[in-house]
């Protein structure tokens, strides 16, 4: 089997958990709209804002790298990670450290809610950072690892890594948090089908180019 | 001059427990929070008791933070009566400890008898928390702590607080965040949130039986728990804190109302301020602030609390300097406290010499922890101040020989966290000098490196 043909399977394969996913997150939000919430259920929602931003910053553009930008995210992205640290499938390091407590007592409209509102925010600006590294990065990103049998990164996070329905925005991410989930992923500590075969054979130094080249987006 | 000295004498034992309480373990993370907001105590602390910036966050927001179910009440127009964790955040503390001094302590009741060195406590202290919401913006830190050196059950730090949080500006009236909090509390600074003033700072946690130095400043633990202050406070943009407070005696114990029998109580209402700035990038944050009080108090022990008062005017200033990265985690704090002293019912007592005395208190500290799993402190510490040969009077051990509260020396750490809520530590304090003199510094012949303490700990939260 050429690379090309196997890229283009993971490409199907990725759309086909795309649309599923999809269509979880759009049934989960179909009777929750902010638009049908409460003065009640607004306010709760408006402190829970509150709440996400003293780690993940003020309109969801954080400083530490520790914890990532949410500014500008895929709204059904942060509403799938949302139920999985609710319901405890999505077990990294940090995942459990922060959010399986923070997502514990979040309702279904809330999950709506917080999503809509970060996915609305004006993203995190890129920095920039080593010439040499970002090239290597983009390279990977644009056209992947043929080599490795890894897929180009855009195919499903977009031309311009700004997101796609349940793949992540990875633009303008936090570098050190973007390698932190390759890595996690990798190991199988966070779970990622998907993710899973496309950089089982990434290497470290390819991971810490395309954080960077990510970055700097 | 001789016959004051037994009175002088009475204030260094008082001056001495004071230093002892205020190398004594002190401040505490607890598992309380973890139970309340379901986050591992790693979210809100670099290594225990030290905050990161979301526990700053937390503790500002008055402890409220919750991911428990709660039982909830509403009156007829929705106001919510009723918000309380189903589960109440209660945890213990558990300290067990040994201390050896170089040199053994002389017997307290047999004349040239040295008392047992290598002295177990077990607990040191040991002490039940009540920690987290009470109601929708209403929380609290309250502390019940067993002192194993006295014996005795007892109220210890406690921090009860009202917090409002506004956002503000910008298109989705979210660009500025601002909280308004009250704070009600027994220790000035137990309320602050950064770890380079005296109620959570460094060494957090120290022998309660070896030997400490006769002068301390009263922001640096002297009121712990002697008085109770209410304050409001402002938190704006994660940069700006600003803080006013009123403290008055509320001395716990003893006879009631407080007479002469007491020691040591506050005079009126002592304001107390704090304004801090601190920045944040990436994985770094740096603070800078300025806090101080000005106390009035009737020195007690035996004489009558009305008339004149003595006056002690503490102005201090700290940084904080925070890394937290996903292995290498450092910390530097530094605090100077300069107080001026006017000591017109002391001397009209006879309990000092001067109507006029100042202390200087420089501490200065780093640590270093690896993956919050093993770590090292070293820091400095140094008194100074005028001499005066009745409040540091000549005694053995706890006395000074010629009348000076200077003392100074150094603290070296080994940290290890075999679960975040556990640490094993291994302390030694080092003494350059001991109130005013390297040697012979009691005029009994004992020399401040005599002092010079190992102290082991086990310390376990749950």
């Amino acid at each position: 089997m050429t690379t090309i043909v196997k890229a283009a399977m993971i490409r199907n394969a990725a759309a086909a958990v795309s649309a599923a996913l999809l269509t979880v997150g759009i049934a989960q939000a179909a009777d929750v709209s902010p638009a049908v919430m409460t003065a009640a259920q607004k306010a709760a929602l408006q402190k829970t804002i509150e709440t996400c931003s003293a780690c993940h910053g003020i309109s969801g553009r954080s400083v530490a790298p520790t914890f990532p930008n949410l500014a500008a995210q895929s709204a059904p992205y942060i509403e799938l990670q949302l139920h999985a640290f609710k319901d405890q499938t999505r077990a990294d390091p940090d995942a459990q450290a922060y959010m399986w407590g923070m997502a514990s007592q979040l309702d279904d409209a809330s999950i709506t809610g917080l999503a809509a509102y970060f996915s609305k925010q004006s993203a995190a600006e890129g920095k920039s950072g080593n010439a040499t590294l970002i090239a290597q990065g983009k390279q990977i990103f644009v056209e992947g690892v043929p080599g490795r049998q890894v897929p180009a990164c855009a195919s499903c996070h977009g031309a311009q890594a700004q997101g796609n329905g349940p793949f992540p925005r990875l633009a303008g991410q936090h570098a050190p948090y973007l390698l932190k989930q390759l890595l996690v992923i990798q190991s199988v500590l966070r779970t990622a089908p998907v993710m899973h075969g496309v950089i089982k054979d990434l290497t470290r130094d390819q991971m810490q180019a395309v954080v960077a080249y990510l970055e700097s987006v | 001059m001789i016959g004051m000295r037994p009175i002088g004498l009475q204030q260094g034992i008082l001056r001495l427990a004071i230093g002892l309480c205020l190398l004594s373990a002190k401040s505490w993370a607890v598992p309380s929070f973890a139970r309340q907001t379901g986050m591992t105590c790693a979210a809100c602390h670099t290594v225990f008791p030290e905050l990161t910036p979301f526990g700053r966050e937390f503790k500002l927001n008055g402890y409220v933070l919750d991911n428990i179910k709660q039982i909830t009440g509403i009156d007829i127009d929705s106001h919510q009566t009723l918000a309380l964790n189903s589960i109440p955040p209660i945890s213990m503390m558990v300290q067990i400890s040994y201390t050896h001094t170089s040199t053994a302590l002389p017997d307290s009741a047999l004349p040239s008898a040295l008392a047992k060195d290598g002295d177990v406590l077990f607990p040191q202290q040991a002490s039940f928390f009540y920690a987290g919401k009470i109601a929708n913006e209403l929380g609290a830190f309250i502390q019940l702590t067993y002192d194993g050196v006295a014996d005795h059950f007892g109220i210890d730090n406690t921090d009860i607080r009202y917090a409002h949080h506004l956002s503000f500006g910008g298109m989705d009236g979210n660009s500025h965040s601002m909280i308004l909090g009250v704070t009600l509390n027994n220790n000035p600074t137990v309320q602050d949130v950064w770890n380079s003033t005296p109620a959570w700072g460094f060494p957090f946690a120290g022998s309660s039986v070896a030997p400490g130095p006769i002068a301390g400043t009263q922001i640096d633990g002297a009121l712990a728990q002697s008085v109770a202050g209410l304050g409001v406070y402002v938190w704006v943009d994660d940069h700006w804190y600003a803080e006013v407070s009123g403290y008055s005696a509320a001395v716990v114990g003893g006879a009631h109302p407080l007479d002469g029998t007491q020691s040591h109580v506050a005079h009126g209402l002592a304001p107390y301020w704090r304004l801090t700035y601190e920045q944040r990038w990436d994985r770094n944050s740096l603070s800078v602030g300025t806090y101080g009080i000005n106390i009035k108090t009737h020195p007690g022990n035996g004489t009558a609390l009305q008339g004149p008062t003595d006056q002690y005017k503490d102005v201090a200033g700290d940084i904080q300097y925070q890394f937290i990265g996903e292995d290498h985690l450092v910390t530097v704090l530094a605090t100077y406290i300069h107080e001026n002293q006017t000591l017109n019912a002391s001397l009209f007592d006879q309990f000092a010499a001067n109507a006029t005395n100042t202390l200087r208190t420089m501490k200065l500290s780093g640590e270093y922890s690896y993956q919050r799993r093993i770590g090292g402190s070293l820091g400095y510490f140094s008194t100074t101040g005028s001499n005066d040969t009745i409040l540091y009077a000549i005694a053995p051990v706890v006395g000074s020989a010629n009348g000076s509260p200077d003392s100074s020396g150094y603290i070296a750490e080994l940290n290890y966290l075999p679960w975040l809520n556990t640490k094993l530590q291994l302390q030694y304090v080092g003494y350059d000098k001991f109130n005013g003199l390297r040697t012979n510094y009691d005029g009994s012949g004992r020399n401040a490196s005599n002092n010079n303490t190992l102290f082991g700990l086990v310390w376990v939260n749950f």
